[in-house]
């Protein structure tokens, strides 16, 4: 338990009425013999009457809960928000909470209902990733990065497959372009249906996100007969896939293709055409198109803010460019709009998933690579679309079998930090309609 | 927290090692030298609570049944101590098919328990459907997901406000030994080094079905315990030789 | 690999490139001193020729001599991503001005880079810790936080020996393993 500062324990000095000679006051009760009068409170150094403080060190005792902050601020904007005016209190959203993004921590402060200001406390999931990605070698860095977004994990493969692949000049044979396109455009589709059951779930309704989950076990049971796993597949290679189709991936996809479009509406209505979500939803959150822009968001959020910036088609990559589909894009930036995006984003990679069936070359998976992989020495970026937006790994190469610096940068981390303009001004009620509709995951936040 | 050296460890530039003893069969009679691990790590709040640390009289499941230490129970009604009843079975049957779990999902492994918990793989037949998010409601704590050491304050936090009976499950491999992050500078490898842990589901993430064997095993483990579960112990409980 | 880029940036920034403009398949690079950073990035986002507005990573490098800052960049104007590498911070005391005043969300990413490498981003108005806690005192991603491979080198590690990988050496049984570095910067 750190200690607490010094320059915490701001008691007013002692009044004279301790001493033997006033018996008058020592009649007063122990608690309030510090203080004379009321005045005497709101007049003493502290900001405000509901500064913890104040409480603290009167009634309970100092140790028994953590003071806010825990440590002494060290910054200008870290003192700006600890410091409580009147009438403002802090309220902390710890990191335990049933809304599930995982360990996030927002430490809110209120006055009333409204929010004045948020400070996200991140890192209760830093697992040091990156880290250990520069004493592997590249089969072992792939698997590193599934668990950073575990909805999208393909992705992450991808994002790490791209760089080494551009390091060692390989070029992916189309049969294993086409199963990478499809496969992550499944796994696009399922992030975005437990996006909507867990949207409605933070918002109190508790039935979507059980026809969430039907389709996502649907399509991860499909993928586990292509990749044997549920969730952490482990399926991209340096020049392709693991495995190729099965006859039961096929079957299993078939049947699932028949259904998708139907049952991606029915999931609709279940929240559509709901009053009580459309008016928690609608015009919460605005984020207009500078802010985004600013802030570097991507993804869903800021096609929902109106600009068109999608890396499949600003910097294809794969066989991106062979394909027809088109970029939703909403003007209005609250948060049914980011809904609603992704409701659109469902059904175009429907299409895609259509096209890729339908043009599936045959040919290996795999290009020709030695067993011991050592790219040439030198630096490389790739992106690519995730669901969250543009997921983007610099890998750094010193010709040896392991790489020398592996960086991912995961889009939730950008569009957590503008939370934290959207949440102030407006209602606590609020925050997991804004949080919630932005869709972080705290594995690639937190790396 | 400093971690003395273990005792195992070897410098680089020796070359060859005492001889390991010879392995003896062990007989069914025999009981092996019970491996305790005293709590070092970790300090409850109430220096009552488990017991007041005293070290355990019964280490072995098998002679847990004949003693009087498993009849003790502070949660059973008073009369009903010596002798188990049917009301002992009963109380120990509710126990067993209302486990009622806490939303402790940290990472990947949150995925599958949610997963089991919905309609394909369905806990609440179990009866384990209500996942509560208060500590104060909850018996079971799923810890699913990599505990990091920022982390592990709050989650000892929740396990300590947890009302007894309670248990802790470990999901995943993160939590039960630290998995695939056994080289990181921030996971805590295992979280039985921090609490003390009933059941450990391996796997990356587990299937939902082996969540659910796993949950059944404790509703076994609840049951065979009667209700005794003061003495588990906190740390790896197995040997550096091995 | 858009040359027409190149010709552009020279253009633009002649001077403060510290060298030639490298360009590889669809990535264009360019190296500028620390100090030079603002001008360079508003003259990248602003010239109407230019517009790069997207920043699309911020992240440290340690290469073992020296540390770097790399941004990286989009425009609608050009086919290439951009990479600005900022060059030359010393591995005692690395300091670089902050993106802030163009990007806020740089914010986060310059609070990351300072966690894992202790780079002080001056003009950055939230400078603390925000993956590790706040009192941990060591950078984790710099070349000489080894990770530990065998016991007991940090809280949450792994006590026993047969834990043991087959990683490089450590510094401790091995002096003349050192810190890696990187053969090219």
């Amino acid at each position: 338990m750190p200690e607490r500062p010094a320059s915490a324990r701001r008691r007013p000095a002692a009044p004279t009425a301790q001493t033997a000679d006033s018996t008058a006051s020592s009649a007063a009760a122990p608690d309030s013999a510090q203080y004379a009068s009321l005045d005497d409170v709101s007049s003493a150094q502290y900001a405000s009457l509901d500064d913890p403080r104040v409480m603290l060190d009167r009634d309970i005792g100092a140790d028994l809960f953590e003071p806010i902050p825990p440590f002494p601020t060290t910054t200008e904007r870290e003192s700006e928000f600890y410091s409580l005016r009147d009438g403002e209190m802090f309220l902390n959203l710890g990191p335990h909470h049933p809304a599930t993004h995982g360990v996030l921590r927002l430490v809110m402060k209120l006055s009333g209902e409204q929010i004045v200001d948020v400070d996200p406390v991140l890192g209760y999931l830093h697992r040091g990733v990156e880290k250990i990605c520069e004493n592997s070698d590249y089969y072992h860095v792939i698997d590193q990065v599934d668990p950073l977004e575990y909805l999208s994990s393909l992705f992450q493969e991808w994002a790490a497959v791209l760089p080494f692949e551009k390091l060692m000049d390989v070029q992916v044979p189309r049969r294993a372009e086409y199963i990478r396109v499809l496969t992550g455009e499944l796994l696009r589709i399922s992030s975005h249906t437990l996006f909507q059951g867990f949207l409605a779930l933070d918002l109190g309704g508790l039935a979507p996100i059980l026809y969430s989950f039907i389709e996502r076990d649907e399509i991860v049971e499909m993928l586990a007969s292509l990749t044997g796993a549920r969730m952490l597949f482990n399926y991209y290679r340096i020049g392709g896939v693991n495995g190729d189709l099965n006859h039961e991936f096929m079957s299993r996809l078939g049947d699932w293709m028949s259904r998708a479009l139907k049952q991606t509406e029915a999931n609709a209505t279940l929240l559509n055409g709901n009053e009580i979500f459309a008016r928690r939803t609608r015009g919460v959150g605005v984020l207009d198109r500078d802010t985004a822009l600013r802030y570097g968001v991507t993804g869903g959020n800021l096609r929902a803010s109106g600009v068109p910036f999608d890396v499949r088609r600003a910097h294809p990559y794969s066989i991106y460019p062979e394909l027809e589909f088109n970029i939703p894009t909403r003007e209005e930036g609250d948060s049914l709009a980011r809904y609603l995006i992704r409701l659109d984003e469902i059904r175009e990679s429907i299409r895609i998933i259509d096209q890729c069936l339908h043009n599936m070359p045959d040919g290996p998976i795999m290009a020709k690579l030695p067993r011991l992989l050592r790219p040439r020495p030198g630096r490389a970026w790739a992106a690519v679309e995730s669901p969250r937006g543009m997921l983007g790994t610099y890998a750094i190469s010193d010709g040896s079998d392991q790489p020398f610096r592996f960086r991912i940068h995961d889009p939730s981390l950008l569009n957590l930090e503008v939370a934290s303009t959207l949440l102030p001004g407006n209602l606590l009620a609020d925050t997991m309609a804004i949080v919630s509709s932005l869709d972080p995951v705290m594995g690639g936040i937190d790396k | 927290m400093a971690l003395d050296e273990p005792k195992g460890r070897r410098p680089a530039s020796a070359s060859g090692s005492k001889a390991t003893p010879a392995l003896v069969a062990a007989k069914p009679g025999d009981l092996a030298a019970p491996i305790v691990v005293p709590n070092t790590l970790w300090k409850a709040s109430n220096p009552l609570a488990y017991d007041g640390g005293r070290p355990a009289e019964v280490t072995h499941l098998r002679e847990y049944g004949e003693t009087e230490a498993g009849r003790v129970d502070d949660a059973r009604w008073g009369a009903l101590q010596v002798v188990p009843t049917t009301a002992d079975n009963i109380v120990d049957l509710i126990r067993t098919n209302s486990l009622w779990p806490l939303l402790s999902g940290l990472a990947c492994c949150a995925f599958e328990m949610m997963s089991a918990a919905t309609s394909k793989n369905d806990m609440d037949r179990w009866g384990m459907f209500p996942f509560r998010a208060s500590p104060r409601q909850a018996d079971v704590l799923i810890v699913a997901g990599t505990l990091t050491t920022k982390m592990a304050g709050p989650l000892i936090r929740l396990w300590e406000q947890m009302p007894e009976p309670k248990w802790c499950v470990a999901l995943g491999d993160c939590t039960v030994s630290g998995g695939r992050y056994k080289r990181s500078y921030s996971a805590v490898q295992g979280i039985d080094r921090v609490m003390p842990v009933d059941v450990y589901i391996p796997g990356c993430p587990p299937r939902p079905e082996g969540l659910i064997y796993g949950m059944l095993q404790l509703g076994q483990l609840v049951k065979d315990r009667r209700g005794k579960w003061d003495e588990r112990e906190i740390g790896p409980t197995v040997p550096d030789e091995i | 690999m858009d040359r027409s880029l190149k010709t552009r940036l020279d253009a633009r920034l002649g001077a403060l490139l510290r060298e030639p403009v490298y360009q590889r398949n669809d990535e264009t690079e360019i190296r500028v001193d620390p100090g030079n950073v603002p001008e360079v990035l508003t003259i990248l986002h602003d010239a109407v020729d230019l517009r790069f507005e997207i920043l699309a990573d911020l992240a440290g490098v340690d290469t073992g001599e020296v540390m770097q800052v790399v941004y990286h960049l989009w425009s609608p104007k050009s086919s290439d991503w951009l990479r600005v590498i900022a060059d030359g911070l010393s591995r005692e005391d690395p300091r670089a001005p902050s993106a802030t005043f163009l990007w806020t969300g740089a914010e986060w990413l310059e609070r990351e880079a300072y966690d894992m490498f202790g780079i002080i981003f001056e003009g950055n108005r939230d400078l603390r810790r925000i993956f590790m806690p706040a009192d941990y005192t060591s950078f984790p991603l710099r070349k000489d936080f080894l990770l530990p491979d065998d016991a007991a080198r940090s809280p949450g590690a792994g006590v026993r020996h047969v834990e043991r990988s087959q990683a490089p050496a450590t510094v401790a049984d091995d002096p003349s393993a050192g810190i890696r570095r990187a053969p090219v910067s």
